[in-house]
């Protein structure tokens, strides 16, 4: 289970002071489809980047398997990111100059596991996504959808525990979108804790905790386990 | 995890190909330029070295530069008046107004006799110059078998006079260098003349007739034959014997393309360090005639312009007190000149050369560092470009110190790239370079140094350097905080 309490996040921008997030509190679970709507500057991509240790929250605490996240050091934090959350971005975020197949393996280079066993096991999880016939193309040669996919294999590659996802189907076209979304789906089913980003409202009747955020603020908290 | 990083930095160099070897070309250019430098100036202190070597380091020279009570070698009008020995004006040549001849046509000309010798400056000296000339320039001989007597430490002494005479075949005439070796230097110190390696014909077979042995370009020059003749000062002599090449360059070449200068050679001899005489008087042979010392001092009597006395040190004597014993010989004799050890003219000569190599490679050093600094710019660039893709392998677990290791393996593996290939054409260029340097530096055909310990230090250098030019950027990148990264565009 991974808790957020009373998490606030402001940024200097010169003299002004932006909040982007203003205590907020939540409990994410495994198995749980966990969505977070909201308009642009609500704070949800904020809320995202504090859950998966991208980004060190100013007050409150964000606990995972007993420990206190936001207490970690960089080097902690990159081994948590490393070994318990998978990415998923709007801009998909594949290293250009890599193939499928490599981008795919290396969060598995970086934890120092060999090129063989990095290149086997991307792999098995590009053909998990259903693009083993696309592994050594460059993003460049790649749809849109079929780079969400890699990036979708590339989070999973490390088998972490959680799956956050900031607008996956933000750049896609509504049948890709929704296969993405299907594979997310699945992903919360295989007990791994996943939480999606969004302002698309279509997302929302699959999830099975809606949250709404506005101005930095939990708007609005729903468990929609009924819509499953 | 390392070798991963490895990898991936070389994707990086491989996926911006122009801008990397535009980088890589900055390190190539220094590289080279140091490679070629100090391999040939260490070639050339080899082959200087080795000179000596051959030469060997017991021998001491007496230079007939200051010694005694008056000036120090190298000092202008050091040489001691002869005794009794002066120069006499050549016969059978009057002395000509002065002329300007910039024909530059070679060593020898019929229209340089008598006129002196003309320069390459165009400047000309008269007949009356160049006895003036001679006569600052002659010294006195040392009795070499007194001094053996008197230095029991030396078991050899010889010596090898030097003139400038004026010679003429039947087909030319000019001025030439005489060296007149005695017959015990011949015995005793012949590597001091390269060896005496006669090609032609023979040694001299005795003292009694006029017999002269030919420098191998001096006998192109004169075109002789074994059995011809040739006057020098008037006296008719035959050429017994022709040396092998020296591989040496023309000792006044350069100096000047036109006849030689009587005056140039006596100031050089009166000025230059005794390095010089060594390497540039002694050894040359090519553009030299000889005369055997014993002939020379009867036929061509008070025409000495200089003589030079060369011991040997026997069973290890120390050789700074065989000199002083030498000195005080010299004061006894009551001649002039100053010992002074092979081992002071390797030093002084390594020194000066040493001194060379390290300016040239500091000069060499700063297009080193110019290609440092262009790489610093390169990997600068990449960084601010890379920055999204800093902010991708953070968001996958790289920690800041990966991200760090990465950017300086890109920037080391150019600066590596740039050394290995500067490493290549640095050498190429300094084989060349010897080819043309060697003779003109008057140590013959040598061969660059390329050892181990330069092939290692280029190679850890140029990664060192490319490394430190990438520390900054890097370091910028590894502290990025990965929300600003992949905010990039």
């Amino acid at each position: 289970m991974l808790s957020l309490h009373d998490v606030q996040k402001t940024y200097e921008m010169g003299e002004t002071q932006v909040h982007a997030l203003r205590g907020v509190s939540l409990q994410l679970l495994p198995t749980q489809f966990s969505v977070i709507m909201g308009h642009s500057g609500s704070g949800k991509s904020t809320l995202l980047h504090v859950a998966g240790c991208l980004d060190v929250p100013t007050a409150g605490t964000v606990e995972y398997k007993g420990r206190d996240l936001t207490t970690l050091t960089s080097r902690e934090r990159a081994d948590v990111r490393s070994s318990e959350i998978g990415f998923v971005f709007q801009k998909y975020n594949l290293v250009g100059n890599l193939t499928a197949l490599e981008n795919v393996g290396l969060p598995l280079l970086l934890r120092g596991k060999s090129a063989k066993y990095a290149s086997a096991r991307a792999r098995q999880a590009l053909d998990l996504v259903g693009l083993a016939d696309r592994k050594n193309h460059r993003p460049s040669k790649l749809s849109g959808g079929e780079q969400q996919r890699v990036a979708i294999a590339r989070s999973l590659i490390n088998e972490p525990a959680m799956i956050l996802a900031d607008e996956p189907t933000g750049n896609l076209d509504t049948g890709t979108g929704e296969r993405i979304l299907d594979l997310l789906r699945g992903l919360a089913d295989d007990d791994k804790i996943v939480l999606v980003v969004t302002h698309n409202p279509d997302i929302a009747g699959m999830a099975d905790l809606l949250v709404t955020l506005r101005d930095g603020r939990i708007a609005a908290q729903q468990s929609l386990e009924v819509v499953r | 995890m390392k070798l991963n990083l490895f990898r991936l930095a070389l994707k990086n160099i491989g996926s911006r190909r122009t801008r990397s070897w535009l980088t890589i070309l900055g390190v190539l250019v220094g590289v080279t330029a140091v490679v070629a430098l100090l391999s040939i100036g260490t070639g050339v202190q080899q082959a200087v070295l080795q000179q000596f070597e051959d030469i060997g380091y017991d021998i001491i020279l007496i230079s007939p530069i200051g010694g005694g009570t008056q000036g120090g070698r190298g000092a202008v009008g050091g040489f001691a008046p002869g005794t009794g020995q002066s120069v006499r004006a050549f016969s059978g040549q009057s002395p000509s107004p002065p002329q300007t001849d910039t024909s530059t046509g070679g060593t020898f000309s019929p229209d340089n006799l008598g006129n002196a010798a003309a320069n390459a400056d165009g400047n000309t000296e008269t007949a009356e110059d160049l006895r003036d000339a001679l006569r600052r320039a002659a010294t006195t001989s040392l009795d070499t078998q007194l001094l053996l007597e008197q230095v029991p430490q030396l078991i050899e002494a010889g010596t090898l006079g030097t003139q400038i005479q004026p010679v003429s075949t039947e087909s030319t005439s000019g001025f030439l260098r005489v060296s007149t070796p005695s017959l015990d230097f011949l015995a005793s110190f012949s590597s001091v003349l390269g060896g005496f390696d006669i090609a032609e014909g023979a040694s001299f077979a005795n003292s009694i007739d006029n017999q002269v042995v030919v420098g191998a370009r001096s006998a192109e020059l004169l075109q002789l034959a074994i059995g011809d003749s040739i006057a020098i000062g008037d006296i008719p002599f035959t050429v017994v014997g022709i040396l092998s090449s020296s591989g040496l360059q023309d000792d006044n070449a350069g100096a000047s393309e036109g006849a030689l200068s009587g005056q140039g050679l006596a100031q050089n001899l009166g000025t230059g360090n005794s390095a010089d005489l060594v390497l540039r008087g002694l050894t040359n042979t090519d553009d030299a005639l000889f005369v055997l010392n014993e002939r020379a001092s009867e036929v061509l009597a008070g025409r000495s312009m200089m003589s030079v006395t060369i011991t040997r040190v026997g069973g290890g004597a120390p050789i700074s007190e065989t000199k002083d014993a030498i000195q005080a010989a010299i004061g006894q004799q009551e001649a002039t000149g100053t010992p002074i050890s092979i081992q002071e003219v390797a030093d002084e000569i390594q020194g000066t050369l040493g001194m060379i190599e390290t300016v040239l490679a500091s000069i060499a050093a700063v297009a080193l560092i110019v290609g440092g600094v262009g790489l610093m710019n390169t990997m600068y660039t990449a960084v601010l470009e890379r920055t999204r893709e800093i902010g991708i392998l953070k968001s996958v677990g790289a920690r800041d110190g990966q991200v760090l290791i990465l950017f300086l393996f890109d920037s080391g593996l150019m600066g590596l790239m740039g050394g290995m290939l500067g490493l290549v054409l640095g050498s190429l260029l300094s084989v060349a370079g010897t080819r043309v340097l060697g003779p003109s530096l008057g140590v013959g055909s040598f061969a660059p140094v390329i050892d181990g310990w330069l092939v290692t230090g280029v190679l850890v250098f140029s990664f060192v350097l490319g490394a430190l030019s990438g520390v900054w950027p890097a370091w910028r990148a590894s502290r990025l905080n990965p929300v600003d990264a992949l905010a990039a565009e």
